[in-house]
């Protein structure tokens, strides 16, 4: 099918590929269709274009390019909707911001988003982690990786998975309570 | 909305599995113990207020922005 998108021009997408965000992303909770471009540009940036609305497009990063040690850990509510029946088939992407001064650029590690490709659905899930923000600056770790594996054809390799379950089962829904403290 | 009047050290039940706990009253603070299933998210709402925003100031990433990044990524 065609789809009409602002950036992009019209593309062709299979209909398999579109994923289903059920909630929307937070802000955007009536736009519910996507699906993933990848303009292939040096910047290894790709795109969650919205098939519902042709200028709204998220530019989106699998964070491990520019921080390795980032990892999610979801909790068993988190899992809602994802139909996830293996990690493997979850993929992990970073929203980006763009300012005209791009040397600013931010990720927001607080709230990734979460594709399961098999399932084709995905969320927004925002994180437990108080220490993580929506606007981590990384500008010069993402250059980094790229002026060091510049010469690299196949440095669009698949990351280890970023994603970590709390309880470790994906079907269990009756966890223990815990306690915790949020202070207002 | 639904308004109670708790002391310190009081708590509120909501369903049968989640408490909440003035834990601490210290001038304009408010100190909150929740405890609640594993799966139930609790987060600060200006956490979703940000993200919100952040969400808002992406979608605008145009592309001659993405071709400037492109080349400043580039320089060595």
């Amino acid at each position: 099918m065609k789809i009409k998108t602002t950036r992009f021009g019209e593309l062709e997408v299979n209909p398999s590929d579109i994923v289903t965000f059920n909630e929307g992303l937070l802000g955007f909770e009536n736009i519910k269709k996507y699906f993933v471009v990848d303009p292939g540009d040096s910047t290894l940036i790709l795109w969650l274009q919205s098939t519902e609305d042709e200028k709204v497009a998220f530019p989106i990063i699998e964070p491990k390019i520019f921080k390795p040690d980032y990892i999610a850990k979801l909790l068993p509510a988190d899992l809602n909707g994802l139909e996830l029946e293996s990690i493997q088939s979850a993929k992990l992407y970073c929203i980006l911001t763009i300012p005209a001064n791009v040397t600013e650029m931010s990720a927001n590690l607080k709230a990734p988003v979460v594709i399961n490709s098999a399932k084709k659905v995905g969320k927004q899930i925002v994180l437990q982690d108080s220490k993580l923000t929506v606007k981590h600056e990384m500008y010069r770790e993402l250059k980094t990786y790229i002026v060091n594996f510049s010469s690299d054809d196949a440095r669009r390799t698949t990351f280890e998975s970023s994603i970590t379950i709390e309880s470790g089962d994906l079907r269990n829904t009756n966890s223990p309570s815990i306690t915790r403290t949020l202070e207002a | 909305m639904l308004v109670l009047t708790r002391k310190l050290g009081e708590s509120i039940a909501i369903d049968d599995n989640i408490k909440i706990v003035v834990v601490q009253i210290k001038g304009k603070q408010v100190r909150l113990g929740i405890k609640a299933p594993k799966e139930t998210k609790i987060h600060r709402e200006e956490v979703y207020q940000a993200i919100q925003d952040q969400n808002t100031e992406a979608v605008q990433a145009s592309m001659s922005d993405i071709a400037r990044l492109g080349e400043e990524l580039k320089k060595k």
